[in-house]
């Protein structure tokens, strides 16, 4: 949802210091509180002026249109057919009509009192108004980087949480999901990491609230815009949490005129992308006489009865009788190949439910939504619902006075949080039978003790892991308009959260296998509050210079207790994790207290000179209690100027450039992200006994520093903001540099130490990028048919400047100077040891048929590196492989609307990075004993350089982590979506205001070499596609909008 | 106006609420954790002392300590299952990297360091009684002797650190092994005055401990480049000390030294790591990671609880199959013809499972029989120890292993560290104590001292004070052998059929200057690798990389 107001700019600067504050918590009061000039009424002498307002898209009624008497308070609002009536005085009168998403008009009244109009679609983005931290401003006077994602575009999506509607939205902002289990959530990272220890993650501020919690309990549906920002001067407002960016989201309120109640559902179903290929009966079996063969004569060997190797190529009765055993004969004689993965498989489920009512009068206006919103996986045992309810209200008590509130509450239940039984299908041996004769499960399919069957994880009741939440988030303010200009306003932000985890493992399990059940329980109490105190002053001298000044006082204490408790030899299964008291042992038990405070102070002076040119001053300073004793206040001071070309007298004539506006900005930001209690020194409680009696110990764990303060990163950014040929082509460039100093640094120390780190702030990050958000109208007919194109595409890079030591590599935790914050540093793969190689791979210490990896370095006799191959492998000739920062990534969404049709498709793509597949190490042992990946191993047959020999003597191939490194680039065709307006001649015999039918398919093409070449499934990650976890899915979906 | 007071009341109320107690709400109270001051005070001396023995648990009873132990000798070679087979092989893999390796270093230090902090405490501590002091510090030098001691044997010398550390610090080299030794000497022999005998505390070092100890120190540093004319000498007067001294005796029965339960504590053990059935002082920190009790019993097992008629109980244990003894541990140490005279065979390997699952009747290995049917407690496998013929097998109503189907996942079980006493048969952290010092290895360092002095009658009779308790009844003449007959690999025999997998034998090999060639000579899987280099383990790569100056200050050692 966009702001518009125009209107407002329009009519006057005056009580922004209020709105202002109003306008962290949503549109409507922009509507709602156009200013009271003094003026008296003669009531007599009113009329009523009657009009019907068009939309300039398609002709349609347009509901929801502001009316409002100029220099009055009063208005009204359009109905659902469109149709305004409002009385009038007498005299001179002009009416204001405005709407989001319009370009708003005056008229002058005259003698008419029937006024129909037509309302132009306003694409000038550049007159949206937008939120940023602690207060508006209108996008022409911005100086800082910041990047909206509308409603429009997270309703397009069937998503879980808001996160994942940043995706491919905002330049700059990268947003990763992992697997498809219901309810994970996503990593975001806005401008690439510059932190190596401390969190990454970006500060969420929901409703003018800085989250110490997430933002995933929040219902999409309720969210009215997202604002990322992203240049110190837009974050350092928030001071020592600004380092990662910071997310603004703003749910949606109520304005005055007729009650809409609306209601969007939708309801689809999700499949794998893909699943892994595995061996197949056949492949598995020969699979494991080659890694028989591989013993040669050795014990174990694929031998005949004579004690002779079988080569490769051919089998032998008593070999296979040796190696198989009877059911493993069974299936290759009946050719059989059990798919496992089947079994644990089933079509998921995705729906949403949400009512809203919106609506009110000019002093009160209220927001009431609910929502449903439910996930199931494509693996069983795992789902995810959600219910949500938000009341927002805002109530004006006098002109001088409002007040109002949000509250929001969020009851989630996640099953199958750390259930994993997929890898125990692609592990299983696929000769073997997964039910007997009578349709009983087999419970050990095969011999092989560590096989269970993996489909009895999945029997109902049999293992449990539950994790249920519920949030409680609120946002209350009271605004008081001291003087003219001059506004004061208080947040007070109570959050709680508390949260649960239930687990219970049967003893048909692969992890029990038989054993008695064990259960897991734990649940965290958060409690979060924010106060802040904000005066605002706003005021225009002389009608060219305008300013705002802010001054904030807040102060945010959170609270976190835990407390777990573990047990096994639960009686009854079926009592899962609900009576530990009968359980035979007590495995552990434990409770915690965390508590931080953070007492900061802010003020942010913006001025403009007649829009021209443009000056934002901020300054926070931090305390935090999580800081040393020395260094409990950090401050953040930032400035920006701005320059507006396009209001400038040599180019305001201009034809085709609306606007053009160069800004640059410089500033700190911190990075308060290490744990409370790290600047101490503490001890660990150890156990061990004397006899039978307890005799636990403390000893030290941890070096304490008490001069631990923040992280500082200073940014630089320069950007440009355009709109050309009326809006047919918008957009915004940044180009930026940040420095991270002082970074919280675990210093590796040598165990010999007594201790294997220390917390410093040392080291230096260097981040730097280009952002180009672009948009353009490429058509638009008079028949109605419009397409729109949104681009984003952003490159960010990271590089470590330094480390604890300087400009000295850290090999022990593969950092090196120059590269990104996380390296992949290991041997080279150059193939694999061929026939006839066998002298040399055996002065490697290898055998043909095992991974060559490259000899590139050794060392000389006083033990310096050399850079040269010495004749042996070892540790000196790890090199980088790669890194998980992409070259850039780009989201690109096309828009087509003709008539009654909507139809966009959105694309996401991520190039350069390398990621780690868990798959092909995972479940790519080649021992010849659990089934595999179907690769292309070598044999004396099969001279592949790609994967080595099969062997039964090892448990994984050695230098089998080189096995793992992919390409992380992709390219997905994110979502589709297809949707229809009903038109009006139908909905109005329906008794509903406006309804829209739609069909949506998320991620049904995705193009990568990993999946096409390596038969990956989806290699979207930020570092490791986990083995063991759920495959990407595909979802289809179809849903309405509705309006009454 | 009455907004006025309202919006007054709230400013108020607003103001008061966000800057009162500011200040104070920025000190932050650790409220449930301890923090470092309590390390002075007399319980938190007496807690830290107990801190060091913890770390026990980071090498005894877990998968790193047979490992380094078991794997690559003469006597075991890898079963079917496990991740570290390259330990036993010998294979280039085994370098710095290797995780469990890295964990023990680290853990072990940890423990130095804790060591270190007691004995510098015990200058300034008060509230506690002086004589007490002065004995926890002799403890802790007995522990910081053993962690010692065993890194030296492992990694040869090593960073000597003695001093407690609070400060981070990366300035570490190695010491020379001569080095190590003189502060592992000397912090016994300082500590030998200051130990008790037996206190309440089961499981704190005594005085006997101590001398078992160095009696073993002196032994091993007698072929270290430390090496003293007087090694051997030393040796065999603390191993006579702890013989003579105290109030520790072979048992009758060679069994009941394994019993579990009340039976772990007895005459013959001199010194255990402890564990408990207790989860909550069985599993938790110890120099690191969690410890979960004592895991020996998971290693040693052969895989019958997939066999016909059998599936997997806390009688029998859950089967890792890590370790599969070697044809030279099975034919030649338990030699076949002696096991009449010797019961240390029957009674270390189990040879006889009863059916716990009749329902099930495959699979089945032994090829003498094509189909099986158990009634409950009928025997389903049956290990006779020696190549029994095909026509007699067939004559068995059960499977007979013999040594032509050993497999890595059949063969012979060590019983010595199962434990029935698990809750459970999944039930990971056992209970055992595991024994570290007991008589019957004085009796057999004293022997090897002694040989070495050239006093080969006193040799002999160290040794068949440990054979006679072996003898099956009646056969004792049988196994008393003569002065003539000892020879080092004999005693490396002996020490394989009393201490087998008690975590000596890898350490006697190398002690002897005998791994290289016992390992070629008798373990399969390790004789085409195993190197000269290979009597030093790798040092952890972390160490050498976090080291100042690295590698130039910190070396590897030479091969790795």
């Amino acid at each position: 949802m966009k702001l518009t107001t125009t209107h407002l700019l329009g009519v006057s600067w005056r009580p922004v210091a209020m709105l202002a504050a109003f306008a962290i918590l949503g549109q409507p009061a922009f509507g709602a509180s156009v200013p009271p000039p003094i003026s008296i009424e003669d009531p007599a002498q009113e009329r009523t002026v009657t009009g019907k307002v068009l939309s300039g898209d398609d002709n349609s009624p347009l509901p929801g249109v502001n009316v409002a008497v100029k220099g009055s308070t009063r208005g009204t609002t359009t109905d659902a057919n469109g149709a305004y009536s409002i009385s009038i005085p007498t005299g001179n009168v002009k009416l204001v009509f405005s709407s989001v998403g319009f370009i708003s008009q005056e008229v002058t009244v005259g003698n008419q009192s029937a006024i129909n109009l037509t309302l132009a679609a306003d694409t000038r983005a550049l007159n949206e108004v937008v939120v940023v931290g602690y207060g508006t401003q209108k996008k022409s006077q911005l100086t800082g980087a910041i990047s909206s994602v509308s409603a429009k575009e997270i309703s397009e999506l069937p998503i879980t949480n808001a996160r994942q509607a940043l995706q491919g939205r905002a330049a700059g902002v990268d947003v990763i999901q992992n697997g498809s289990k219901p309810g994970a959530g996503v990593t975001v990272r806005i401008r690439a990491r510059r932190s190596i220890n401390a969190s990454n993650d970006p500060l969420y501020v929901l409703d003018g609230i800085p989250l110490a919690g997430n933002i995933d309990d929040v219902n999409p549906n309720d969210i009215a815009g997202m604002e990322i920002l992203k240049d110190a001067s837009a974050t350092a407002i928030y001071g020592s949490r600004g380092a990662n960016g910071v997310v603004i989201v703003t749910t949606r309120r109520g304005k005055p005129g007729k009650t809409v109640v609306a209601y969007d559902g939708y309801y689809g179903t999700s499949s794998p992308q893909s699943l892994i290929d595995v061996l197949d009966g056949p492949q598995f079996a020969e699979y494991k006489r080659e890694s028989r063969r591989a013993l040669g004569t050795a014990s174990g060997g694929y031998k005949d009865q004579a004690g002779v190797p079988v080569p490769t190529g051919t089998t032998n009765a008593f070999a296979d009788g040796v190696l198989f055993e009877p059911i493993e004969r069974d299936g290759i004689t009946a050719n059989r190949t059990t798919d496992y993965q089947s079994y644990l498989l089933q079509t998921g489920k995705i729906q949403s439910h949400n009512v809203s009512v919106l609506g009110g009068s000019e002093k009160t206006q209220f927001g009431l939504s609910v929502g449903y919103f439910n996930d199931v996986g494509i693996i069983k045992n795992q789902d995810f619902s959600r219910y949500n309810f938000r009341l927002a209200i805002d109530h004006q008590i006098s002109s001088k006075l409002s007040v109002g509130l949000t509250s929001l509450g969020a009851y989630s239940i996640q099953n199958g949080d750390n259930f994993n039984p997929y890898g125990g299908a692609l592990q299983e041996n696929p000769l073997g039978k997964p039910y007997d004769d009578n349709g009983n499960l087999i419970f050990l399919p095969t011999s092989d003790g560590l096989r269970t069957n993996p489909i009895a994880e999945v029997i109902p009741g049999a293992q449990l892991d539950r994790t249920k939440r519920i949030r409680m988030f609120n946002s209350l303010y009271a605004s008081y308009k001291i003087i003219d200009g001059l506004s004061y306003r208080i947040n007070f932000g109570p959050d709680f959260t508390n949260r649960r985890v239930g687990r219970f493992t049967g003893s048909q399990t692969n992890a029990r296998r038989g054993g008695d059940p064990t259960g897991f329980t734990g649940y965290e109490y958060q409690f979060n509050y924010t106060l802040e105190n904000i005066l605002s002053y706003q005021k225009t001298f002389k009608n060219v210079h305008n300013l705002n000044v802010t001054a904030l006082h807040s102060f945010q204490r959170d609270d976190v207790e835990t407390g777990n408790m573990s047990v096994t030899g639960i009686p009854a299964e079926t009592q899962e994790y609900y009576n530990f008291g009968q359980a035979t042992i007590i495995n552990g038990i434990g409770t915690n207290l965390t508590q931080w405070t953070l007492n900061s102070y802010m003020g942010r002076i913006n001025y403009d000179y007649n829009d021209k040119y443009l000056l934002t001053v901020t300054a926070r300073a931090d305390g935090s209690s999580r800081f040393g004793a020395n260094n409990k206040y950090g401050f953040f001071p930032s400035a920006a100027v701005g320059w507006n070309l396009s209001n400038e007298s040599f180019l305001k004539g201009s034809s085709w450039i609306d606007l053009l506006k160069v800004r640059a900005s410089y500033g700190a930001t911190g990075n308060t992200a290490i744990n409370p209690y790290q600047t101490q020194t503490l001890l660990t409680r150890t156990t061990y006994a004397f006899g039978n009696n307890a005799a636990y110990g403390y000893r030290p764990n941890s070096i304490g520093n008490s001069d631990l303060k923040w992280e500082t990163t200073t940014t630089g950014n320069i950007g440009l903001d355009f709109s050309l040929y009326r809006g047919r082509v918008y957009g915004s460039l940044e180009v930026y540099r940040a420095l991270t100093t002082d970074l919280l640094l675990a210093d590796q120390l040598p165990s010999t130490s007594g201790y294997d780190a220390v917390l410093r702030n040392v080291g230096k990050t260097r981040t730097q990028g280009v952002e180009v958000t672009l948009s353009t109208v490429n058509v638009k007919s008079p028949s109605g048919f419009k397409w729109t194109t949104d681009i984003q595409w952003a490159k960010n890079q990271e590089e470590i400047v330094e480390l604890f030591n300087g400009k000295v590599d850290d090999i022990g935790n593969s950092r090196f100077i120059g590269k990104p914050l996380t390296a992949y540093f290991d041997y080279k793969k150059i193939g694999i040891w061929q026939l006839g190689e066998e002298t040399e791979a055996a002065s490697f210490g290898r055998k043909v048929g095992e991974i060559k990896v490259e000899d590139n370095n050794g060392r000389s006799a006083d033990g310096q590196l050399t850079g040269q191959p010495d004749g042996k492998v070892n540790a000196d000739d790890r090199i980088i492989i790669g890194s998980q920062v992409p070259d850039f990534s780009m989201g690109m969404t096309n828009r087509f609307t003709y008539k009654g049709f909507d139809f966009s498709f959105f694309l996401f793509a991520r190039v350069g990075s390398t990621i780690r597949s868990g798959f092909h190490t995972g479940f790519n042992s080649l021992a010849g004993r659990y089934n595999n990946l179907d690769i292309d191993y070598w044999t004396p047959n099969n001279p592949t350089n790609d994967f080595p020999r099969p062997n039964q003597s090892q448990e994984s191939p050695a230098f089998g982590s080189t096995l793992q490194y992919y390409s992380g680039t992709f390219l997905k065709v994110r979502n589709i979506n297809i949707g229809y307006n009903i038109p009006e001649s139908i909905t109005q015999k329906m008794r509903i205001s406006g309804l829209r039918v739609y069909a949506s398919a998320q991620n049904f093409f995705n193009f990568s070499e990993y999946r096409s070449r390596y038969k990956g499934i989806d290699n979207e990650s930020f570092d490791i596609v986990n083995e063991n976890q759920s495959p990407a899915t595909k979802q289809f979906t179809v849903g309405i909008n509705a309006k009454f | 106006m009455k907004n006025s007071y309202l919006f007054i009341g709230t400013l108020t109320a607003g103001l008061l609420l966000g800057t009162t107690a500011c200040k104070d709400a920025l000190v932050e109270v650790p409220v449930s954790q301890v923090g470092a001051q309590y390390i002075n005070s007399a319980a938190g001396f007496e807690a830290a002392g107990r801190a060091a023995y913890s770390t026990l648990r980071d090498f005894y009873g877990r998968e790193i300590g047979t490992n380094l132990t078991v794997f690559g000798t003469d006597l075991y070679t890898e079963g079917a299952d496990g991740s570290y087979k390259f330990m036993n092989q010998y294979l280039s893999q085994f370098d710095g990297r290797v995780d469990i390796l890295r964990d023990f270093w680290n853990r072990f230090y940890v423990g130095i360091n804790t060591m270190n902090i007691v004995i510098d405490n015990s200058a300034t501590v008060t509230g506690i009684d002086a004589a007490l002091v002065k004995r926890r510090v002799a403890e802790m030098k007995f522990l910081r002797a053993h962690h010692y001691f065993v890194l030296t044997q492992t990694f040869g010398g090593v960073a000597l650190v003695t001093k407690g550390n609070l400060e981070p610090t990366k300035v570490f080299a190695r010491a020379s092994v001569k080095d190590m030794y003189t502060q592992i000497t000397s912090d016994l022999e300082a500590a030998i005055p200051d130990l008790a005998t037996p206190t309440s505390d089961y499981g704190r070092a005594t005085k006997g401990a101590a001398e078992h100890l160095l009696a073993r120190v002196y032994l091993t540093k007698a072929t270290s480049e430390a090496a003293a004319a007087d090694d051997y000498a030393k040796a065999a007067t603390l191993a006579t000390n702890v013989i003579k001294n105290y109030n520790y005796a072979l048992l009758p029965d060679f069994a009941s030294v394994f019993a579990q339960g009340a039976g772990e504590i007895n005459s013959e053990v001199i010194f255990s790591t402890q564990y408990t059935s207790d989860a909550l002082t069985a599993i938790g920190v110890a120099g690191g990671a969690a410890v979960q009790g004592n895991q020996t019993h998971l290693y040693f097992g052969m895989e019958y609880d997939t066999q016909a008629g059998m599936q997997r109980d806390v009688f029998y244990g859950r089967p890792f199959k890590r370790y599969r003894p070697t044809t030279y541990l099975l034919e030649t140490v338990f030699a076949l013809d002696n096991r009449v005279n010797d019961s240390r065979y029957k009674k270390t390997f189990r040879d006889t499972w009863l059916s716990n699952n009749p329902s099930k009747t495959t699979p089945i290995f032994d090829d003498s029989k094509t189909s099986l049917k158990f009634s409950a407690g009928d025997t389903t496998i049956f290990i006779p120890g020696f190549e029994m013929s095909k026509a007699e097998r067939a004559k068995r109503p059960y499977q007979v292993l013999v040594p032509s189907n050993y497999r890595p996942n059949l063969f012979p079980t060590m019983q010595k560290f199962l434990d029935p006493l698990r809750p459970d048969r999944t039930y990971e952290a056992g209970s055992r104590d595991f024994i570290m010092f007991r008589l019957a290895e004085t009796y057999l360092i004293l022997a090897e001292a002694q040989f070495r002095l050239g006093r080969l009658p006193e040799a002999a009779e160290a040794i068949n004070a440990v054979r006679r308790r072996a003898a099956w009844p009646g056969r004792t003449a049988q196994m008393v052998i003569t002065p003539a007959q000892v020879n080092i690999d004999f005693i490396l025999d002996e020490r394989g059929r009393e201490l087998l997998g008690e975590m000596f034998c890898w350490f006697d090999l190398k002690r002897t200057g005998k791994l290289l060639e016992r390992v070629r000579a008798y373990n399969p899987d390790a004789k085409a690798n195993i190197k000269d280099f290979h009597v030093l383990r790798p040092i952890p790569q972390d160490q050498i990389d976090r080291t100042t100056d690295g590698a130039t200050k910190f070396p590897q050692n030479v091969g790795y």
